[in-house]
């Protein structure tokens, strides 16, 4: 307990000296009493790659059609922002699945291990912390950024195992965060305490007639701590009241009893998007990572009419055509995954600033591979929707075979967050992508 | 080096016990007058004879918390009112002396007041317990026997991608004494196991002595998983092997007296897609060994000793993470005589904590899960079950309604109910405080008896023995008692009073001057702690059970590493075991070295420790804090004086010696031995003086030459039972053994000694006692 506080209070003491002149550069500190605007960024990720012939853009610019798989984000368009080009260049252990979550938001190498994929030397961690993390550490370490979860990690029926494949984001070298995929687990650390709160409330009325009832039958001498006990609990009764008063935010009612199986996908990614959404609104995070599946994940999306497993599937050449079909419809599902969260913010006005929660929040998707069928990590998939990090929306972007660090080194850059490096450094040369 | 007074008094608190009817009372020379009658001359008129205050002059009682020093100046001062000439500077002394020890301290008053049961809430370490006992009392039963060591499987391959069990049948199934395995480059099973790939899962239950933090340490170069108390969610996750690191630590708080569920997984070989088909080559050759450590709180690193571990699988414990504000301890024991906010909103937390506890495994505690529609009933069952467990005796119709069914009735759901009924009871005084409004009753008799002995609640049996009126005579509460005694919770409890009562847990570092204690290690210390432990555990719990022994026996444990410091032959590396040490100088705790470097300097011993160690703790004398902070003298500027030298010359004031004439000569029989208790027999040159002394409470002068003879003297002595009777029964039942009959404290001491003076007995004589009290009669029916 006691050690716990101390490194509190030695962070916070660390914190004021590294924040102070970010702060005072902050333009917007200038004018009195108007806070920055909050900036937040969400991460999600579908597996086993995309069907190049149906993602991408066929043009560069502002002018551009959307094709079939992103045909969802057409009402989203001039906030949208697609990155072809971007390629995740590290090698080392591990086979590319591995690799591809792994190193994704990492940049940096897997450690060898004792885990053998399906192809290449066996692997473990990856050895270094993702960029959501880098991201959360530097919004945390200063007071005016801090919020009480820093970061959020959804995950949509991620398998029960912890291994190379399930796990996208680290916390740091060999720490790999595993992501809560469970809505009622990540209500309860949302709002458990609120819940108790109104349980605990709830019993005072009877507690206070039970203590009047041991009262009755103890000594003169023992009443004395039982009036004392009486007064406690009158306290506590008015401190929950004050409390409640005090609590802005409603807590969101969530459907109760929604089992953990695939063909509740849809019915979990809503519920994950709701809490996700909320979970913004009332400042708990500003990072938030929502991972569907795992790297070879097998969802078999059969409300699509789509029978076998996602993987299975992606293993298909581009000449089977059926399948290359299925595999649109199912990115073209994860994009309306992606539409729908990004218009459920864009419903919402920012509290305490202007414009909506969308407007300061960039939701980028990506995919652990460029191509499920060739099992490349060129041209990830990276699409962005949103603002807030002063990236140029509404644009298709092509670029020459850009290493991915320098896409999340813009992440950073567009919170503020001024690194020259990220992961491996060799990927990190001429710094950040510009996206403005 | 400075020494303050004040470190002595975190050293010992002041203890109310029997010492108390025998405060030290400084040798007043026969022809002055004294403090008693300078009071009675001068003061009694106006603050009354036993200063209780009079009405016409000085109505308020003589009462407060000045230390001595501050009255005694405060009456020079200003009393007798108008007149202070009237006393002398000396005559304050005296007067303020007796005033203080008489009625004007806190410990006075407390000696003063007639003694009664108070009504208490549960202590810290009862609260603790008591919630995980009465979650455990949902599962199956623990099993501690006399098998040590955890089971262990060697088997192929540990269940898929980390899916526990589903090796097949293992090669080979042994019990391991401890876990620390070096295979090199081979099968552990030759011809049954492939050398470059195999796992091996160990399983049992570890006992976690004290409580508090303890960190879990697995080396290995390959896939493991470590699994302590919850068998779920693994402390160390290390099955995805990962760079190169090969030690892997995490830590877990755990309550002492209990035992833990354990599993350890280690395999060898990868995981994931198996290849082995494609492969052409050989697998290479890759060495593997696995150890497993851990680090008890304040302890230094070691493998896990064969004496903490058990093949059985006990079930989980729930451990309360909550903290509470620690208990007031002013008397020398916990009690919860009193609450504060602090304690209040620390009792919200642990019932919110504790109900979340029940929510997470309601089907496995109530056999039935809130979702379950039908169910209502079962979770209602379970709620009532619940809530008289809690309250540690069965509710009648008026009560289940209104403690189980009105919460089911205004809760929006079964699951919301069931955290309402976990709160409410939680939250009652009924569960929080001890016995309230007893009526003396079975249930309460059971109640007082585990409190006692586990400072939990009853369990099954007892609770059945309560139902059938079985716990109405002696002989009933007796039997139970010693059925209770066995419980490795009666021996949890029994360790901490004896670590208070050595004062063990008040010295926290021991560590000592490097350039003359070289060997002196972290490493050294804490095996020094083992010894104690295993010391005490041989005396107390070996069939005579004879607390002489404890001041007797020439026997101690000492291991390898330990042989080498205290000059014992003993081979290098060799475990524990009990070994004669200096013959005819040893004498059992007296001379143990963790106490004898406890109470020392870092570079010398210290006999003032020492013999406020053994005034207060074996003789139970009553000692003030000295009037002001003392830096002991310094040797350096002594060259020539000896410890005893030095101590004499700075305690020979007449003030000093008001205490220090008990305290020396009883410390000085204790300097055959060094600042880390090694026997040596001169000191600087000169030969060691260990001759000393003790004036009796009934006034005889005994004489010692060595400890041996202070040794003798104590296990012979009255006062030194007298004190331990009476400081083990305020450890274990947390009230003044006056409330129970101003002869209780005296027929125990007598009992003890009618009992060969058995610790084992005089524990179930005390628990007994307890529960059979009948507290004040309250003209009410059952609350």
């Amino acid at each position: 307990m006691l050690d716990r506080t101390r490194r509190e209070f030695l962070r916070d003491l660390g914190i004021s000296a590294a924040a102070l002149p970010f702060v005072l550069n902050l333009p917007s500190l200038a004018r009195a009493g108007e806070q920055p605007a909050k900036k937040r960024l969400v991460v999600m990720f579908s597996p086993n790659g995309i069907v190049p012939k149906t993602f991408w853009p066929d043009e560069e610019g502002a002018e551009f059609t959307l094709k079939e798989s992103l045909q969802p984000l057409a009402p989203l368009k001039d906030k949208t922002l697609i990155l072809h080009g971007v390629c995740d260049r590290i090698r080392g252990d591990g086979d590319a699945h591995m690799r591809g979550i792994g190193c994704l938001l990492t940049g940096t190498e897997l450690f060898p291990g004792n885990v053998q994929g399906g192809s290449d030397t066996p692997a473990g961690w990856a050895s270094g912390l993702s960029i959501d993390q880098e991201i959360k550490n530097f919004l945390q370490a200063s007071s005016e950024t801090r919020t009480r979860f820093g970061s959020l990690e959804f995950g949509v029926l991620v398998p029960d195992r912890a291994d190379t494949w399930t796990r996208m984001v680290y916390a740091g070298p060999n720490k790999p965060v595993a992501p809560i995929d469970d809505p009622y687990q990540m209500f309860t650390k949302l709002y458990g305490r609120q819940k108790d709160q109104a349980s605990l409330k709830s019993i005072l009325d009877d507690l206070q007639e039970d203590l009047q009832k041991v009262k009755s039958v103890v000594s003169a001498a023992d009443r004395r701590l039982l009036d004392e006990h009486t007064t406690l609990v009158r306290e506590l009764e008015q401190e929950l009241k004050a409390d409640r008063a005090s609590v802005g935010h409603a807590v969101p009612e969530i459907e109760p009893g929604v089992k953990e199986d695939n063909d509740n996908i849809p019915k979990i990614t809503k519920l994950q998007i709701e809490l996700l959404v909320n979970s913004f609104q009332a400042d708990f995070a500003r990072l938030a990572t929502l991972q569907f599946t795992n790297s070879v994940g097998g969802a078999r999306m059969r409300w699509l009419g789509v029978e076998k497993g996602h993987h299975e599937l992606s293993h298909e050449p581009d000449s089977n055509e059926e399948v290359q079909a299925q595999l649109t419809k199912i990115n073209r599902w994860y994009c309306e995954q992606m539409a729908y969260l990004a218009q459920r913010l864009a419903a919402i006005p920012e509290p305490g600033g202007s414009g909506s929660l969308l407007d300061n929040t960039t939701i980028m998707w990506t995919n652990e591979l460029g191509k499920g069928n060739s099992h490349t990590l060129d041209n990830i998939p990276f699409v962005l929707v949103g603002g807030g990090l002063g990236f140029q929306m509404g644009r298709s972007r092509k670029f020459r075979r850009q290493p991915h660090n320098r896409l999340l080194l813009a992440l950073a850059h567009g919170f503020g967050h001024h690194l020259e490096k990220f992961g491996n450094p060799n990927y990190c040369e001429s710094g950040p992508l510009n996206l403005s | 080096m400075t020494f303050h007074y004040s470190s002595i008094r975190r050293l010992a608190p002041w203890l109310l016990s029997l010492g108390m009817a025998a405060l030290l009372a400084a040798p007043v020379a026969a022809a002055e007058e004294t403090g008693e009658q300078i009071f009675k001359t001068l003061c009694a008129k106006c603050h009354g004879d036993k200063g209780q205050g009079v009405e016409e002059h000085h109505p308020d009682p003589l009462v407060g918390e000045r230390p001595l020093d501050e009255l005694a100046a405060l009456i020079d001062k200003t009393m007798p009112e108008g007149e202070p000439e009237k006393v002398s500077p000396e005559q304050a002394q005296k007067v303020a002396t007796y005033i203080y020890d008489a009625f004007y301290s806190p410990l006075a008053q407390a000696r003063n007041q007639p003694a009664r049961i108070e009504l208490s809430r549960l202590t810290v370490r009862q609260y603790q317990n008591t919630v995980a006992d009465l979650i455990g009392s949902f599962r199956s039963p623990g099993k501690w026997d006399l098998e040590r060591g955890l089971e262990a499987e060697y088997s192929d391959r540990v269940g898929r991608r980390g899916r526990r069990g589903g090796g097949g049948s293992p090669a080979l199934k042994r019990v391991d004494p401890q876990v620390k395995f070096d295979f090199g480059e081979e099968s552990p099973v030759e011809g049954k196991l492939e050398a470059h790939r195999f796992a091996i899962k160990w399983q049992g239950s570890v006992l976690a002595p004290d409580t508090g933090e303890y960190e879990f340490i697995v080396r290995t170069e390959h896939a493991t998983r470590l699994f302590v108390n919850d068998t779920e969610q693994p402390l160390i996750d290390r099955l995805v092997k990962s760079g190169s690191d090969t030690e892997f630590r995490a830590s877990i708080y755990l309550i002492g007296g209990r035992a833990y569920p354990l599993v350890l997984e280690f395999s060898k070989g990868k995981t994931g897609v198996d290849d082995s088909a494609k492969q052409k080559a050989p697998p290479p050759k890759v060495k593997a060994s696995i150890a497993l450590l851990w680090k008890q709180p304040g302890r230094a690193e070691e493998v896990i000793p064969q004496r903490n571990l058990s093949p059985h699988t006990n079930p989980e414990q729930f451990v309360l993470t909550t903290k509470f504000p620690p208990d007031d301890r002013s008397l020398g024991y916990e009690r919860g005589s009193a609450i504060s906010k602090e304690w209040d909103s620390a009792a919200t937390d642990a019932a919110i904590e504790t109900a979340a506890y029940v929510a997470t495994n309601l089907r496995e505690l109530a056999g039935v899960s809130a979702d379950d529609d039908s169910a209502a009933q079962q979770l209602k069952d379970f709620g009532v079950r619940f809530v008289e467990r809690a309250f540690r005796r069965p509710l009648t119709g008026e009560q289940k309604a209104f403690f189980v069914e009105r919460q089911f009735e205004d809760a929006p759901d079964p699951a919301g109910a069931i955290k309402r009924v976990v709160l409410l009871a939680l939250k009652s005084p009924r569960f929080l405080f001890r016995e309230p409004g007893a009526g003396g009753d079975g249930y309460d008799a059971a109640a007082r008896l585990s409190f006692s002995l586990w400072d939990s609640l009853p369990d099954e049996p007892l609770l059945k023995a309560a139902a059938q009126n079985e716990l109405r005579t002696r002989e009933e509460v007796a039997a139970q008692a010693e059925r209770m005694i066995a419980d490795l919770r009666t021996r949890g409890k029994v360790r901490e009073f004896l670590i208070q009562w050595l004062k063990v847990d008040r010295v926290l570092d021991l560590s000592k001057d490097k350039e003359l204690y070289a060997e002196f290690s972290p490493q050294v210390i804490s095996d020094l702690r083992t010894s104690l432990d295993l010391l005490l555990d041989d005396v107390v719990w070996s069939a005579a059970s004879d607390f002489r022994q404890l001041l007797l026996t020439d026997g101690i444990f000492l291991n390898g590493e330990l042989a080498k410091v205290y000059r014992a032959e003993l081979p290098d590396g060799a475990p524990f075991e009990k070994v004669r040490l200096d013959p005819e100088h040893r004498a059992g705790i007296l001379t143990h070295p963790y106490l004898l470097a406890g109470f020392a300097y870092t570079s010398a011993s210290s006999p003032i420790h020492r013999g406020v160690f053994v005034s207060r703790s074996l003789l139970g004398r009553s000692l003030r804090p000295p009037p002001e902070a003392f830096t002991p003298l310094a040797p350096e500027l002594h060259p020539d004086l000896t410890t005893r030298e030095r101590v004499a010359l700075q305690t020979n004031s007449k003030n000093c010696q008001s205490c220090h004439a008990m305290i020396n000569p009883l410390g000085f029989t204790l300097e055959n031995f060094d600042a880390i208790g090694r026997f040596r027999t001169e000191e600087k040159g000169k030969p060691i003086d260990a001759k000393g002394g003790y004036l009796t409470r009934t006034g005889e002068r005994v004489k010692f030459s060595g400890v041996r003879d202070l040794a003798e003297f104590l296990a012979a002595s009255d006062e030194t039972h007298s004190a331990f009777a009476g400081q083990l029964f305020h450890y274990l039942v947390k009230q003044p053994v006056r409330a129970y009959g101003p002869t209780k404290h005296a027929e125990l001491k007598q009992s003890f000694a009618q009992n060969e003076f058995s610790v084992r007995k005089l524990i179930a004589e005390i628990a007994v006692t307890a529960a059979l009290a009948q507290p004040e009669k309250i003209a009410h029916t059952s609350p």
